[in-house]
């Protein structure tokens, strides 16, 4: 199924401080394309959303989604396929923020 | 006399405390991230803090415990159909939540009820502690906003709320750029009056619209709630009818141009700013940092320096890097440079914090 990893800098987000650890986290994810499998994880860790989504339902300006090692050329088209050995990967954009 | 201070800076979130006569870090939270805002309600002792954290948007944390633990909770968030136009040329856009850049809390009849400003120039009412959050359409909706512009940030923004300690029904908000408004049913319907008030940055037809004036920060009297101070763009302005009508007062010295205004809670004619250089440079006149204080509605000023820094001083203070306790008897500002002063004489002498801090965006008495 396709796996989802969070960069360090997002993933930090998800967990508890206290036990903070550093480093990726990835997530099993379900679904046939980019936006399927997101929604997949959020279900699972619903406060990610915010994190990686704005308001308007966009992936965030200054974060980069990569699947397979290709970035997404339009954050707001998020209907691309993907395999089941699909590795999206999320991070933060180095553009700014 | 209060002996807490939350201080919100680009590096996290300090909480000072008084102990035996020096004030030191009692407790840090969110270190490393930008906290631009904390907001104390005094009704149930709840801690409110806005972070900023740039590539993953704007975010709430709530804390129950003064502090030692904090829950993320919603922020307000704009849907499908807002769009943000703005008058200064722009092109249209979705709206989407840039900052939250003021939190107030409602009426002590109304327990859980919070007012949230914000960019893109929304303002959202939340009536469970911030749970959950509504769009006040009303105010959204108005065919000035179009006009509306950002001053400083792209997008225009609401910084300042003032619930009427008399009517939590009347609210008053400051919004930059886009005049004052007030509303005496909760938000339902509004109105904006600006009568005094002027924009010199502005073509000579328009100087004097209300929807693009650009009051930098507004406050109110507690015990005297139709007296509001505002240190705008273009100088300084006092209301003495709950904001139908402004008067400028000009002799603010040495600048009329500022962020930070506070009111004395009891006092309507004692009020403080921190003027600099006007409005293109934003830095102490001649590099000597000083509060101007009047005492008497401002029709004259001390300007304060004891303790202050009176050469090579750059410092500049925020919108709401200034504060007040609660029975105005202590003041507190930090500035952008991270430094920190506090005053138990209304602003007479002034003690500095010995930190070292990271560039302040806010301070409030806790």
């Amino acid at each position: 199924m396709p796996k989802i990893v969070l960069a360090s800098g997002l993933a930090r987000w998800l967990r508890d401080a206290a036990s903070a650890q550093s480093g990726e986290t990835a997530i099993e994810t379900t679904g046939a394309s980019l936006g399927d499998a997101l929604e997949n994880a959020f279900a699972q860790h619903p406060s990610l959303r915010g994190y990686v989504i704005d308001d308007q339902g966009t992936v965030r300006h200054h974060v980069a989604v990569f699947v397979d090692g290709v970035a997404i050329a339009d954050k707001t088209r998020l209907q691309i396929s993907v395999r089941q050995s699909t590795e999206i990967y999320i991070m933060q954009a180095l553009s700014g923020g | 006399m209060s002996d807490r201070l939350l201080v919100s800076t680009r590096k996290g979130l300090f909480a000072l405390a008084r102990q035996h006569g020096d004030w030191r870090i009692e407790r840090t939270a969110f270190l490393g991230d930008n906290v631009t805002l904390a907001h104390v309600d005094t009704r149930d002792g709840t801690w409110y803090a806005a972070l900023n954290l740039g590539h993953f948007g704007v975010k709430l944390r709530r804390s129950s415990d003064q502090g030692q633990s904090w829950d993320e909770v919603a922020v307000p968030a704009y849907s499908a159909e807002d769009v943000v136009a703005t008058g200064d040329g722009k092109p249209p856009a979705p709206a989407t939540l840039r900052l939250l850049w003021s939190l107030q809390s409602g009426g002590d009849a109304e327990p859980g009820r919070l007012w949230a400003g914000t960019i893109p120039g929304g303002l959202f009412r939340s009536d469970d502690r911030g749970d959950s959050w509504q769009l006040v359409k009303s105010l959204w909706d108005r065919p000035e906003r179009m006009n509306w512009f950002g001053g400083g940030y792209d997008f225009p923004g609401i910084h300042s709320i003032c619930v009427d300690p008399r009517d939590s029904r009347v609210l008053r908000v400051g919004i930059s750029c886009g005049g004052v408004w007030q509303s005496t049913d909760s938000g339902a319907s509004w109105t904006v009056t600006t009568k005094g008030m002027f924009a010199a940055y502005m073509p000579p037809e328009r100087r004097e619209d209300p929807a693009i004036q650009d009051p930098h920060c507004m406050v109110q009297c507690r015990d005297a709630p139709d007296r509001l101070w505002v240190q705008h763009h273009n100088g300084v302005f006092r209301s003495d009818d709950g904001r139908l009508s402004w008067n400028d007062i000009a002799n603010v010295p040495p600048s009329v141009f500022g962020f930070a205004v506070a009111v004395h809670p009891r006092d309507p004619q004692t009020a403080w700013f921190v003027p600099a250089v006007k409005d293109e440079r934003r830095y102490p006149v001649d590099g000597k940092l000083v509060v101007a204080r009047t005492r008497d509605g401002g029709a004259t000023f001390d300007t304060l320096h004891t303790g202050l820094p009176q050469e090579d001083a750059y410092d500049l203070v925020y919108r709401h890097g200034f504060a007040i306790d609660q029975d105005g008897a202590r003041l507190a500002f930090g500035s952008t440079t991270g430094n920190l002063w506090l005053s138990d004489d209304q602003g007479d002498r002034w003690q500095a914090t010995p930190m070292h801090l990271p560039p302040i965006y806010s301070v409030t008495f806790g």
